[in-house]
C-alpha cells in the first residue's frame, strides 16, 4: 500500500511539474523566453474549474472547455502585455520582471476575488474513487495526451513545424515569410492552455489554492532547467522524477527535507552545468 | 539587356538604414528591372547585407523602395513574399531539424495547400540532389546542399524578384556554379535575381548589371560587360577610388574610378 | 547649445550649475536626515511607526540597491535574508540557543548570518542569468518559510517568538525611530560612497558591458560576492531591526509580498540610483498605510507599477527626476581629437616588447575558424589585420584579450605566456581593446565610462571606498583627471557629463578608445573602429591612431576599410580562410596578387 501510494502520487504530481515544463518550453520555443505565468496560470486551471463546476454548477465538460479557452487568453494576454513589447529591448532581463509583473496580478486577483485557502474541486468523472483513483490518474493521462498532441502537431501538420522553424532560427523564419508574430501569440495560447490543463487535471489532488502558483512555477521549471530549455522529454522525464523523489523523501524525511533537497540538487546541478543535464553548450558571447 | 523604356520592378530611392545608432546605408539609388540579374559587390562592411535586409523588410528604413509599382514602407518579409518579393539570407540557415520537404513546404506558409505541393516539386526540380534527400533532416546535407535548400526555399513562392546573399559562401566552385546556373534559370523565366556576391568574376559571367556599394553608398553602377570592370572594382575593393562621398552616379554607366 | 563651459576637470561630470558637487552626491542623505529628523515636529506617533517601518526595509533595500540597482541580478527573493536576520537575533536575544545576548550584539550577529547567507544566495549568480538566478533566490525564500515552520525549538515555529527589545534610550517608539534611522542613513552614506566609488562603477559595467568590463580587468566573481556579502548584512540586520518593530515574528510576517516591495521599490526608483529607490521604498510603504482599501490590493499595485516601469518608463523615479540629460545637446558636434595631447595620458614606452601568437588553432563545432596563424604585434608599431569575411579576424582578436581559449598555440609577451588566462587577465598585461560594436554603459555619464577603463589603477579597498577612506579620495580624484584628460585626447571634453546613450555612434568609437587608453596599454587592440564613422572622422581617428603608436604602444587594427589600413599601418597582415595568406609592409600586401584574387573572389 505504502509504495503504491508513493508512486501514483509521484507519479501524478510529476505529470503536473511535466505539463507546466512543457508550457514553459513551448513559450521559450517561440521567444526564447522564459515566463513567470507558467505557475500562476496552472494555479487558475483548478480555481477555473472550482468556480465553474462547483460554484457556478456548469457541466464538467463545458466547464473544462471554458477553462481551456480561459487559459488561451491568459497566454495571449501575457504575449501582447509581458512578452511582445520587450523583445525588442536590447535588456535581456525585461521580460522576467514583466512576466512577474502579471504572474503577480494573476496571484493577487485570486487571492482577492476566489480565496487565499484551498478549495476543494469537483469530481471530474462521477465514478467511485478506488486505490488507484482519477485524481492521480487524471493528471497523467492529461500528460500523455498532451506529449501525444505536440507530437500530432509538429509531425503532421504545417503549423506545428512552423513553430520547429521559429523556435531553431527565428531570423531565418522572419526571412522566410512564416508568420512570426501570429505563431508566437499562437503558441503563448497553447501554452496557457497546456498550463490550465495541468491545474485542471490535478484539481483532485493539490485543490484550487492560491498556494499552488509559486509552487508550480518552481516545481515546473526544475525539470526544464534540468534537462534543458525547449526539451519536452527532458521535461517529462525529469517532472517525473521529481514527483517520486519529493513523495519518497516526504514520507520518509518529511517535506522540509525533500524541498531543501531539491533546492540543493537544482542549484548545484545548474552551478555545474548552466545549460542543463541534456543541454547543449551556450553561443559564443563576443 | 534592360532598357530604360522597361518599367523597373524595384526601385530604390534615397534609402538609409541602419541597426540602432549605427548608420550603414546613405543614401542609396538602385532599380532592378524585370527578368535581369544583378550583382551587387563591394568590400566587407559596405552595407550589402543590410540592403537586402532593408529591402526585404527585416529592417527599418528611411527614403523610398517600390516593388512593382507599390510601395514597401513598413511591410513585413511575409507581405514581401506575397507580392513577390524573396529573400534567401546568408549562410545557408536552414532549419536543420526539418526534413528537407519540410524546410521548402514552409517556403510556401501562406499558399494554398495544393499549389504549395505543386510549386514544391517544381523548386526541388531545380536541384536533384535535393531532391533525392526530400524525406532526411535537414542536418545530414552538406553546406552545399543546404544553400542549394535555402535557394529552393526561396523558389517556391516563384518570385517576381528574388535577392541571394552570398549564395556562394563556403562552397566548392563546382557547388557554385549549380547554385548560381539557377540564377541564370530563373532569368529565362522572367525572374529577376538581386545577387549580393563576393565572387566577382562569376559574378560578373552571370549579371547583366552591377552595383558596388562601399562604406553604405553606391559608388558605381555599371553593366557587367564594360570593359576595364575588374580594375574599376578593384579600385573600390582597395580604396582610392575617388568617390567617397559623392553618393551614386546619375546615370547608368556613368560611374568612374579614377 | 550644450550646457557645458569650458572642460573644468573633476567638475564636469558631477557639478550641475549651481549646486556643489558634495551636495548632489549625497543629497539621499541630506534629504532623510532633514524629512527624517524633523518627523517627530510634524507627525504623530502612527506617522512614526511607519517611518520606523520605512528606514528598516531601507537598510535592507539600501543594500539590495547594490545588488539589483547596480549589478542588475535579479534577486527577487531578498525577504529570506530579512527572516534570516529576523529569527537569528530574536532567538539569540530571547536566549532560545544560548544564554541571552544583549539587543545589540544580536543585531551585530543577525548582520553576520545575513553576509553569510547572501554570499550563499548570490553564489548561483556566478553562473546563472536573469530568470535562473530569479528562480534560486525565489527557491530560497520559499524554504527559508518552510524551516522557520518546522524548526520549532528555535523558531517556535507558528507561534512565533518575541523579536528583541532594545535597552533604553531607543525602547521607545521614538526612540528606536531615531535608532533605526540614524542605521538608515549609515547605510544611504556607505551606499552613497560605494556607488560613486571604482566599485560602483564597476558594478553597472558588469551589468550593461560585461565583455567590456572584463577587459578592463574587472573580476567579476569577486567584485559580485563582495557586495552580496554587504547585501546580506545589511539584510540581516535589518531583519533584527523588523523583529523589534514587530516585537513579535512568526513565518507568516515573512509573506512573499515584501520580496516583491523591495524588488520594485528598487526598480520604480530606477537602476542605478540610490534616490530612486529611496523614494521608492518610502513611497510603497506609505501609500497603503494612508489608504485603507489599497492594502489588499498593494501587491497588485506594486505589480501594475512595474509593468509601467518595464514597458514606459524603464529608467524609473530617477530618470524622471534627471533633468540634467532633458536639456538638448548640440545637434552639430564634431570629434576633433588632439593627439599632441597623448603625453598627458601615455608615458613614453621606451622599452621595447613583443606580443607573439605561434599556430593558433581554433575550432567551432568542427569549422576552423582559425586554423595554425603566426602573428607578431611590437610596440610602437601599427599593425594591420584584415581579409575576407569569417577569415578569423575577429577571432584572433579575441584569443589575443582571452575571450577564447585556442585548442593549440600560445600567446606570449616578451616570453610570458598567457594563452590560457581569463579576459579579465588582459589589463594587467598592458593590453587594452574595443570592439565592433561599442561596449558601453549607456546609462553612465561618458566620464564614468572612462573612468571604468582605470579600474585597476584603484588601490582603495571596498571597505575603504565605503567608509569614503583618504587613499579613496585620492583614487578618484587621480582617475578622474586622467579620465578627463583621455577625453580631451579624443575630442570629448565638452560632453563628459552626458549620459553616453546619448552619444552618436562615432562618439561612442572615440569614447571606447579612451577608456582603452585608460589602460596604459602596451598593446591596443582596435576592432573595426573606423565602421560608421564619416570620412573626414576616419581621418582623424587613422591620425589618432598613428600618434598613439608614435608613443610607443603597438596597435592591431582590424578593419574592413581599406584607405585607412593602408594609410596608417606599417605592417599587415591578410587572413583568408583561417590562415595567413600574406604578411608585410602595405605596399607589398596592395600589389600581392593573390590577396586581390582573394578579396574579388577570383
Amino acid at each position: 500500500m505504502l509504495v503504491e501510494s508513493i508512486i501514483s502520487n509521484g507519479l501524478a504530481v510529476g505529470a503536473v511539474y511535466a505539463l507546466i515544463g512543457i508550457a514553459y518550453n513551448v513559450m521559450f520555443s517561440a521567444s526564447r523566453v522564459f515566463s513567470f505565468t507558467a505557475g500562476s496560470v496552472g494555479m487558475l486551471g483548478g480555481v477555473f474549474g472550482a468556480i465553474l463546476i462547483s460554484r457556478m454548477g456548469m457541466p464538467v465538460v463545458v466547464g473544462f472547455l471554458l477553462t481551456l479557452l480561459l487559459g488561451a487568453i491568459l497566454g495571449i494576454i501575457t504575449e501582447i502585455v509581458a512578452v511582445r513589447p520587450v523583445l525588442k529591448s536590447l535588456d535581456q532581463h525585461l521580460y522576467v520582471l514583466s512576466t512577474l509583473a502579471i504572474a503577480l496580478m494573476i496571484q493577487q486577483l485570486t487571492a482577492i476575488y476566489f480565496s487565499t485557502d484551498a478549495v476543494p474541486f469537483p469530481r471530474v468523472i462521477p465514478i467511485e474513487p478506488g486505490i488507484f483513483d482519477q485524481k492521480f490518474w487524471l493528471p497523467i493521462l492529461a500528460c500523455i495526451l498532451t506529449v501525444l498532441g505536440l507530437e500530432y502537431l509538429s509531425r503532421h501538420t504545417l503549423i506545428g513545424r512552423a513553430f520547429l522553424a521559429i523556435a531553431e532560427d527565428n531570423y531565418a523564419a522572419r526571412a522566410l515569410g512564416l508568420p512570426e508574430a501570429g505563431l508566437r501569440m499562437a503558441s503563448y495560447a497553447l501554452a496557457g492552455m497546456i498550463s490550465v490543463l495541468a491545474g485542471f487535471a490535478a484539481g483532485q489532488l493539490l485543490f484550487a489554492s492560491l498556494a499552488n502558483g509559486p509552487l508550480l512555477n518552481f516545481y515546473g521549471f526544475v525539470p526544464v532547467a534540468l534537462g534543458g530549455m525547449g526539451s519536452n522529454r527532458g521535461a517529462v522525464i525529469g517532472g517525473l522524477a521529481l514527483g517520486l523523489f519529493q513523495q519518497t523523501a516526504n514520507y520518509f524525511f518529511g517535506g522540509i527535507f525533500s524541498s531543501v533537497a531539491v533546492f540543493i540538487v537544482f542549484i548545484v546541478v545548474l552551478l555545474v552545468r548552466p545549460e542543463g543535464l541534456a543541454g547543449a553548450a551556450t553561443a559564443r558571447r563576443v | 539587356m534592360p532598357t530604360s523604356a522597361r518599367e523597373p520592378l524595384l526601385q530604390i530611392k534615397d534609402l538609409s538604414a541602419g541597426y540602432g545608432k549605427i548608420g550603414v546605408l546613405r543614401n542609396i539609388d538602385m532599380v532592378v528591372y524585370p527578368g535581369e540579374i544583378v550583382a551587387m559587390l563591394g568590400p566587407n562592411g559596405a552595407g550589402k547585407t543590410t540592403l537586402l535586409r532593408a529591402i526585404s523588410g527585416l529592417l527599418p528604413w528611411t527614403g523610398s523602395i517600390s516593388f512593382a509599382g507599390t510601395s514597401l514602407a513598413r511591410i513585413s518579409p511575409r507581405d514581401a513574399a506575397n507580392q513577390g518579393l524573396v529573400h534567401v539570407v546568408e549562410g545557408h540557415r536552414v532549419f536543420t531539424q526539418l526534413s528537407v520537404e519540410d524546410n521548402v513546404l514552409l517556403a510556401g506558409y501562406d499558399l494554398p495547400a495544393a499549389q504549395r505541393r505543386q510549386q514544391v516539386e517544381e523548386a526541388l526540380d531545380f536541384f536533384p540532389e535535393i531532391k533525392a534527400k526530400r524525406n532526411d533532416k535537414a542536418v545530414t546535407l552538406s553546406g552545399g546542399q543546404q544553400q542549394m535548400l535555402a535557394v529552393a526555399q526561396g523558389l517556391v513562392r516563384k518570385p517576381r524578384l528574388l535577392m541571394l546573399d552570398e549564395p556562394s559562401a563556403g562552397l566548392s566552385p563546382v557547388l557554385v556554379d549549380r547554385v548560381l546556373a539557377a540564377a541564370g534559370q530563373l532569368r529565362a523565366a522572367m525572374t529577376a535575381v538581386l545577387l549580393v556576391e563576393q565572387l566577382i568574376e562569376k559574378s560578373l559571367a552571370i549579371a547583366d548589371r552591377v552595383y558596388a556599394l562601399a562604406r553604405g553608398t553606391v559608388v558605381l553602377e555599371a553593366q557587367a560587360s564594360e570593359p576595364g570592370l575588374p580594375q574599376r572594382l578593384e579600385h573600390v575593393y582597395f580604396g582610392r577610388d575617388g568617390q567617397a562621398g559623392h553618393g551614386p552616379s546619375p546615370a547608368a554607366g556613368a560611374a568612374h574610378a579614377t | 547649445m550644450t550646457a557645458e563651459s569650458a572642460p573644468t576637470v573633476g567638475g564636469a561630470a558631477t557639478s550641475s550649475t549651481w549646486l556643489p558637487g558634495w551636495f548632489e552626491a549625497w543629497f539621499p542623505v541630506i534629504l532623510l536626515a532633514v524629512v527624517g529628523g524633523s518627523l517627530p515636529l510634524w507627525g504623530d506617533s502612527f506617522f512614526g511607526i511607519i517611518a520606523t517601518r520605512v528606514c528598516v526595509y531601507w537598510v535592507l533595500v539600501s543594500g539590495l540597491n547594490l545588488v539589483v540597482g547596480f549589478a542588475g541580478q535579479l534577486a527577487i527573493g531578498w525577504v529570506s535574508l530579512l527572516t534570516i536576520g529576523a529569527y537569528v537575533a530574536s532567538a539569540l536575544a530571547a536566549g532560545r540557543v544560548t544564554p541571552e545576548i544583549p539587543a545589540y550584539v544580536a543585531l551585530v550577529i543577525a548582520a553576520m548570518f545575513g553576509a553569510v547567507f547572501g554570499f550563499i544566495a548570490g553564489l548561483p549568480a556566478l553562473r546563472l542569468r536573469t530568470f535562473y538566478f530569479a528562480m534560486t533566490t525565489l527557491g530560497l525564500s520559499t524554504i527559508v518559510t518552510q524551516i522557520a515552520l518546522a524548526w520549532r525549538s528555535v523558531t517556535g515555529g507558528g507561534v512565533g517568538i518575541p523579536g528583541p527589545s532594545m535597552p533604553a534610550p531607543f525602547d521607545t517608539p521614538w526612540g528606536f525611530y531615531y535608532f533605526t534611522l540614524i542605521l538608515a542613513l549609515i547605510c544611504t552614506w556607505m551606499t552613497c560612497n560605494i556607488a560613486a566609488s571604482r566599485f560602483g562603477r564597476s558594478l553597472v559595467a558588469v551589468r550593461d558591458a560585461e565583455v567590456a568590463a572584463e577587459a578592463v580587468g574587472i573580476y567579476k566573481p569577486g567584485l559580485l560576492m563582495t557586495v552580496f556579502l554587504f547585501s546580506g548584512a545589511l539584510a540581516g540586520l535589518a531583519g533584527g531591526l523588523f523583529a523589534t518593530l514587530q516585537s513579535y515574528i512568526t513565518p507568516d510576517a515573512f509573506t512573499f509580498d515584501l520580496s516583491v516591495l523591495f524588488f520594485i521599490a528598487i526598480l520604480i526608483g530606477g537602476r542605478g540610483s540610490i534616490l530612486g529607490p529611496l523614494l521608492g521604498t518610502a513611497v510603497l510603504t506609505v501609500l497603503p498605510e494612508f489608504a485603507a482599501p489599497l492594502v489588499q490590493w498593494s501587491t497588485f499595485l506594486y505589480a501594475f507599477l512595474l509593468l509601467v516601469i518595464v514597458l514606459l518608463v524603464p529608467g524609473g523615479i530617477a530618470d524622471l527626476l534627471d533633468f540634467r540629460n532633458r536639456k538638448p545637446l548640440d545637434q552639430h558636434r564634431e570629434i576633433r581629437p588632439r593627439p599632441e595631447l597623448l603625453t598627458k595620458v601615455l608615458e613614453d614606452r621606451k622599452r621595447q616588447s613583443v606580443l607573439e601568437l605561434k599556430g593558433i588553432v581554433l575550432a567551432f563545432g568542427g569549422v576552423r575558424a582559425v586554423d595554425g596563424v603566426d602573428l607578431q604585434l611590437t610596440t610602437g608599431e601599427v599593425h594591420g589585420l584584415i581579409g575576407p569575411n569569417g577569415s578569423g579576424k575577429t577571432t584572433m582578436l579575441n584569443v589575443i584579450s582571452g575571450y577564447y581559449a585556442p585548442q593549440q598555440g600560445s600567446v606570449k609577451q616578451d616570453g610570458t605566456d598567457f594563452t590560457r588566462e581569463g579576459s579579465y587577465t588582459r589589463a594587467r598585461h598592458k593590453i587594452a581593446r574595443t570592439f565592433q560594436t561599442p561596449r558601453i554603459i549607456g546609462e553612465s555619464s561618458v566620464i564614468d565610462n572612462v573612468m571604468i577603463g582605470g579600474t585597476l589603477d584603484g588601490h582603495a579597498s571596498f571597505v575603504e571606498a565605503m567608509l569614503l577612506l583618504p587613499r579613496q579620495r585620492r583614487d578618484e580624484k587621480h582617475l578622474r583627471e586622467k579620465a578627463m584628460a583621455a577625453l580631451t585626447l579624443v575630442g570629448l571634453e565638452r560632453i563628459a557629463g552626458v549620459r553616453a546613450d546619448r552619444l552618436q555612434h562615432s562618439e561612442l568609437r572615440f569614447v571606447e578608445i579612451a577608456r582603452a587608453l585608460m589602460v596604459e596599454p602596451s598593446f591596443l587592440l582596435l576592432d573595426e573602429p573606423a565602421a560608421g564613422l564619416s570620412v573626414d572622422e576616419i581621418e582623424r581617428l587613422g591620425e589618432l591612431i598613428k600618434a598613439i603608436s608614435r608613443r610607443g604602444t603597438g596597435v592591431l587594427l582590424v578593419e574592413h576599410h581599406a584607405d585607412l589600413i593602408f594609410d596608417i599601418c606599417d605592417r599587415v597582415t591578410v587572413l583568408n580562410l583561417g590562415k595567413v595568406l600574406a604578411s608585410g609592409s602595405p605596399d607589398y600586401i596592395r600589389s600581392h596578387r593573390e590577396v586581390i584574387n582573394a578579396y574579388l573572389g577570383a
